[in-house]
């Protein structure tokens, strides 16, 4: 530790701080444009000058790392004169046009300048003329000349990111930051840099010219369109959702976001929302519609119990909307039926559950077929970031029907065949503690075979699983046996850490769970089943669209079928909209106050920015009205903290699963194309007129180059796919990334609807190609 | 004038460029002695008794930046700094483009020093042929045994890359060179680490001037203390000076340092042309600030001319007589710092940008009295408060100039034109 002296208060920092950090640790504000702690420092913008006594010149307080004993002043004649002449330099080829700036109000050249700068400028000369509102993509404009070349952006992108399509062109006072050779910015993290942006210089398309800062309501809101939960700012003018921003969160993230999230949030505003009530197929009153639903309640209530009707919650609800159904549907209604819209069979029971600091901490990750780039984004990113740290090695491994391997982030991934990935982590398991009872309890009915699969990269597997001391497996739960395996492997790693990290939705599951609902795929499962077997009368989905996500559509057809009274709520009218009796618009996040809990099992708060649109209503408003109708008392309980006193903001411990499940070796298909699904942000069939091309890019299948080429087809083409349960046809592109054999689907994609069929082999067929200009 | 040179030796032998041609004037003979007679520790202590200093500008000693690199096994690389780009120098112009083969052979020897196997020379992109020059001798000195595998049965192996820079000045700071030479953008990096520690593609490095590495093959052959009996005790041994301006006889000059500044111009470089007038001198190339004539007789050492109020720098003494504008001269070399900065650093980039159009106003007799205040001020705000030196380098003929010459100044501001009716040229297209 070194001790040094900031303004004449004492501070004992590691050696290697910079002085700025060191200076923030007591709260002096040191200004700076071109330092950003996730990049390191640059010492480009020369704003953060302060005096070191000692030292003959101004040193800069972001490159400067402290010494023993060093004494330091961050004011001063001479460093006041320090920064009013860079302030000065600045804004010499600034064009003041704060005015029409969007950034106008929230801008560090704007504040730096009011509180360090000079109160006139001497320049007199002409200003040099650069780009204003260029392209760098279709939703990132650039104004190069406002641009105080900090290059945050360009770093970002290229360190950071690994994606560098950022650069600087030119040199001197007319160096611009651009696109690599004018070719627009693809990555889906290049909507950072608008955050990252000090001055007016990046801004978000979709908000150009929309709002000033103090005609917004910018609220403190979390991300719900995966389940990693980003921390945002979402800003409201006029009743509308305008913009998204990332929000850093001291210690715990840097309030990056993936532009699926901070350019999606107009969904809440697509045309295809729903913002009236229907009632048998037609849009109808909300008062009428809420009355009729009110009194089919009543007579079922009445003439079979509360047990005959079912609750699924799904969709993008806050955990206390679900505690409100909860209690309503528990003591009004008076049913247990009560389940979560899952699109994956998989689960992680809470004891096993990790976070994004154990993902911190780990010496090893293992990802069990989830590609985070795709499912969960901002994840992909602290992944990159935890691999950089070169002072603590990491291993990074994966076990997945397709090759998780990335120019970004390199993966050392055992390639299996589409439903055995349990198998194959049991075969490394049987390897690293074969003896372990639980191991043995697991393996009981003859897993652990890992037939196809190379026996080194197993071996290598069963290594990590035994040397890791930190070990964190990310997950998508496609394979639900993978859940016992992790159980056994936690028991099995005891002194050990061992923590899961899921990556399916719904995005809030673990929040339903928490409100009272059951998460587990079987209890779904159940209850649609019984439905089917016409032991439910009434079926309600909360937010959730089962025929879009349940992976057995007949499944949900028969059951759609079969009950008299169905029922929905929620943004969007769901699939099968001919089956429903009744659908009530819900409220959007944004729209209401509440918690959501991540894939860490945390618990973040989101404060709502707007109203909800036309007749839509929160959760409460219908439930009050329909206790009304059954005559029941409820009041809505304002005050239920899904908070747990010992555990702050993660939902409470439990401990590790004791019943080890025993597992069995797959039947693994002969040769032939595997169907493979998987969750993927771009392709969850939330819709998004900003991101629509993106999102069309997105929805469609994947194949290998090898089948394509033996299928005929160059890069885009349109495919016949058979299997037992029935006949698809998909949209398909190559995908460099992809081992043979395999055609990947995204999950919850109406225009393609995989849960038609079931995962294994498929017969293939072209049925065109499509030229691609 | 009649001299024994030594870095310029061999200047008036036609084809001294071709590999039998300087052999046969005892070319690669240092090599020989140094992979014969001494182990590299005993290279580099050769070199630190001799006292070399850095002859790029900056003066650091040679042996003492040698001696830093770290003993940690890593792969160690020299590169060469060929990106001869201060305005009056041109010394390292005349060494590769007519002599290259004793760079190479003092590069060799050099890299024998600090076990180094692979060297980089980065050329200045304007200077074709110097790179035609060296990327020729350098294939020659691999057909004669010089380079590659096992040099001289010496076991010492060694492969030299010739470069050659996109036409970027910033790409002479040492920092900036390797980025450009790792195929980045040419901007200076943060030191620490300095590049002994982490240089090109992060390994151990040094980086040298041209000059530099040309004196060690005469240091090996004759040793230090012949070095040593040149110069001062602390800027001992010889000093290659690029004159320029209207002397009767411009051009470059080996000197023993030390030499007085007057013996330079007047024997050295035939003192001025008939009928001119001494107004002042840039010892050390563009980045310097200027000397007065009663400076004339200050000996060419870095101490004695820093104690004179500038520095030797690269040795490019630029003569300016008195039909020179001081205000055009100040415009001109500061609006070349503005072409040539990176962009990098705020005061340097916005800095030079606005100095240069002062200046043109100024010249242009568009100028006011607060103008010599705002040039005076810009230019503290950019002293010490850059990235790089070059920010430095801009102020520092400006400043001088400005000390020494402030009725030239003003008068351009009271008589609203220049009083020796120079033109600020070309400034539709600048």
């Amino acid at each position: 530790m070194i001790r040094l002296t900031i303004d004449g208060q004492e501070i004992e920092v590691r050696e290697g701080t910079m002085i700025a950090d060191a200076a923030a640790r007591l709260g002096i504000d040191i200004p700076v444009y071109c330092y950003h702690e996730a990049l390191g420092p640059l010492g480009a913008c020369r704003m953060c000058l302060v005096q070191v006594e000692k030292m003959p010149k101004l040193a800069t307080a972001c490159t400067t790392a402290v010494a023993e004993g060093m004494v330091v002043h961050t004011t001063g004649p001479q460093v006041d004169k320090g920064r009013k002449g860079v302030l000065e330099f600045l804004l010499i080829n600034h064009p003041l046009d704060c005015p029409v700036c969007d950034k106008g109000g929230e801008c560090f050249l704007q504040d730096y300048t009011f509180r360090y700068g000079p109160p006139q400028g001497r320049f007199q000369e002409p200003k040099i003329q650069k780009v204003k509102d260029g392209p760098i993509s279709d939703l990132i404009l650039i104004d190069q000349e406002r641009c105080v070349l900090c290059q945050r952006c360009v770093r970002f992108m290229d360190e950071y990111v690994g994606e560098p399509e950022l650069l600087l062109e030119g040199r001197g006072v007319e160096t611009v930051v651009t696109t690599v050779e004018g070719r627009p910015a693809q990555s889906q993290f290049a909507g950072n840099v608008i955050d990252l942006c000090p001055v007016g210089a990046l801004l978000a398309a979709p908000y150009h010219h929309k709002a000033r800062p103090w005609n917004i309501e910018r609220e403190e809101s979390v991300c719900t369109l995966c389940p990693v939960g980003c921390t945002t700012l979402t800003t409201g003018r006029d009743g509308r959702i305008v913009r998204v921003e990332g929000r850093p969160v001291v210690d715990r993230n840097w309030g990056w976001l993936c532009d699926r999230g901070r350019f999606g949030f107009d969904f809440a505003t697509h045309p295809s929302r729903l913002v009236n009530s229907r009632l048998h197929g037609r849009e109808e009153a909300a008062a009428r519609t809420t009355r009729e639903i009110g009194q089919w309640l009543r007579e079922v209530v009445a003439q079979e119990g509360g047990e005959a009707i079912a609750v699924v919650m799904g969709g993008l609800h806050t955990t206390e909307e679900a505690h409100q159904v909860y209690r309503f549907a528990t003591e009004v209604l008076g049913t247990r039926r009560l389940v979560v819209s899952r699109d994956v069979p998989g689960y992680v029971p809470r004891g096993l559950n990790g976070t994004f600091e154990d993902l911190s901490a780990a010496d090893a990750v293992i990802l069990v077929g989830t590609d985070p780039y795709e499912s969960a984004p901002v994840l992909h990113l602290r992944l990159r970031e935890r691999l950089k740290n070169r002072r603590a090695p990491l291993t990074l491994m994966g076990v997945a029907p397709r090759n998780l391997s990335r120019s970004t982030l390199p993966v050392e991934t055992l390639v299996t065949h589409v439903g055995q990935e349990a198998d194959v982590l049991a075969a490394a398991l049987k390897e690293a503690a074969g003896d372990h009872p639980a191991v043995a309890a697991l393996l009981s009915q003859g897993a652990g075979i890992a037939r196809g699969i190379d026996p080194t990269q197993v071996s290598q597997l069963s290594r990590v699983l035994r040397e890791a001391e930190r070990l964190v497996v990310v997950w998508d739960g496609v394979e639900p046996d993978v859940e016992h395996v992790l159980a056994a492997l936690a028991q099995a790693r005891q002194g050990q850490t061992t923590r899961v990290l899921p990556t399916f939705g719904p995005s809030n599951w673990r929040g339903f769970e928490r409100a009272g609902f059951d998460a587990r795929f079987d209890a779904l499962t159940r209850v649609l089943e019984d439905a089917r077997d016409g032991k439910i009368r009434m079926l309600i989905l909360w937010g959730a669209d089962l025929l879009k996500d349940y992976p057995d559509r007949r499944l949900v057809e028969q059951a759609y079928e079969r009950v008299e009274w169905l029922l929905a709520e929620g943004v969007f009218v769901p699939e099968g909209a001919e089956h429903f009796d009744a659908v009530v618009p819900g409220a959007a996040p944004g729209e209401v106050y509440g918690t959501y809990v991540n894939m860490e099992a945390r618990l973040q708060i989101a404060s709502p920015s707007v109203n909800p649109p036309g007749q839509a209503r929160p959760t409460k408003s219908y439930l009050t009205a329909w206790a009304h109708a059954l005559g029941k008392p409820f009041v809505v309980d304002e005050e239920w903290d899904p908070y747990d006193d010992a555990s702050g903001d993660l939902l409470p411990e439990e401990p590790l699963p004791q019943d080890i499940e025993a597992i069995r070796a797959p039947d693994l298909p002969e040769g032939g194309v595997e169907l493979l699904v998987s969750a993927q942000v771009w392709a969850n069939g939330i819709p998004s007129q900003i991101l629509e091309a993106r999102l069309e890019a997105a929805q469609i299948a994947r194949i290998s180059p090898l089948d394509a080429d033996a299928l005929g087809i160059r890069e885009v083409g349109v495919i016949r796919v058979e299997s037992a349960e029935g006949v698809l046809e998909l949209p398909v592109r190559v995908d460099e990334h992809l081992t043979p054999g395999r055609l990947l689907v995204p999950l919850g994609v109406g225009a393609l609807p995989v849960n038609r069929l079931r995962p294994g082999v498929v017969k293939v067929q072209r049925l065109e190609e499509v030229q691609t200009p | 004038m009649s001299q024994t040179y030594y870095l310029l030796r061999h200047r008036e032998v036609p084809e001294i460029g071709q590999i039998a041609v300087y052999r046969a004037h005892g070319g690669y003979e240092a090599l020989r002695k140094a992979l014969s007679q001494y182990q590299p520790e005993e290279l580099v202590d050769l070199v630190k008794r001799s006292g070399l200093r850095g002859r790029g500008g900056a003066g650091f000693p040679t042996g003492v930046k040698w001696g830093f690199l770290p003993k940690d096994g890593r792969p160690r690389y020299l590169v060469v700094n060929s990106d001869e780009a201060e305005p009056g120098t041109f010394k390292d112009r005349e060494l590769i483009e007519h002599n290259p083969h004793q760079l190479i052979e003092g590069m060799i020897i050099s890299s024998y020093a600090i076990r180094a196997n692979e060297a980089y020379i980065y050329c200045r992109g304007e200077f074709l042929k110097g790179y035609e020059e060296l990327s020729r001798a350098v294939q020659e000195a691999y057909q004669a045994g010089f380079l590659g595998e096992n040099i001289l049965d010496s076991g010492f192996s060694l492969d030299i890359f010739v470069y050659r820079g996109a036409g970027a000045y910033i790409c002479g700071e040492e920092s900036a060179l390797l980025e450009s030479l790792e195929g980045r953008r040419g901007n200076p990096r943060l030191k620490p680490p300095f590049p002994a520690v982490a240089g090109l593609y992060g390994m151990p490095t040094i980086v040298n001037n041209v000059e530099t590495i040309a004196n060690v093959p005469p240091i090996v052959t004759y040793g230090a203390e012949w070095y040593t009996s040149m110069g001062t005790e602390k800027s001992p041994g010889l000093k290659i000076m690029s004159v320029s301006g209207p002397v009767n006889r411009p051009g470059n000059y080996e000197i023993p340092l030390a030499t007085p500044l007057r013996q330079l111009i007047e024997d050295y470089a035939g003192g001025l042309k008939e009928g001119r007038r001494l107004k002042c001198i840039i010892p050390g190339g563009s980045s310097v600030p200027l000397l007065t004539p009663d400076k004339l007789d200050t000996p060419l050492d870095y101490e004695s001319i820093l104690q004179a109020g500038s520095m030797l720098g690269s040795g490019g003494c630029i003569v300016l007589d008195e039909s020179v504008c001081i205000v055009k001269a100040s415009h001109r070399l500061v609006k070349f710092y503005r072409e040539e900065s990176c962009g990098k650093c705020t005061p340097c980039r916005e800095g030079t940008y606005w100095m240069a159009d002062v200046l043109e106003r100024l010249e242009m007799g568009l100028g006011t009295q607060d103008d010599l205040a705002i040039l005076t001020d810009v230019a503290d705000n950019i002293n010490g408060k850059c990235f790089c030196p070059l920010g430095d380098a801009s102020i520092g003929f400006l400043v001088s100039a400005i000390n020494h010459f402030r009725d030239e100044f003003e008068a351009h501001v009271r008589e609203g034109r220049c009083p020796l009716g120079a033109k600020v040229y070309d400034t539709a297209n600048y």
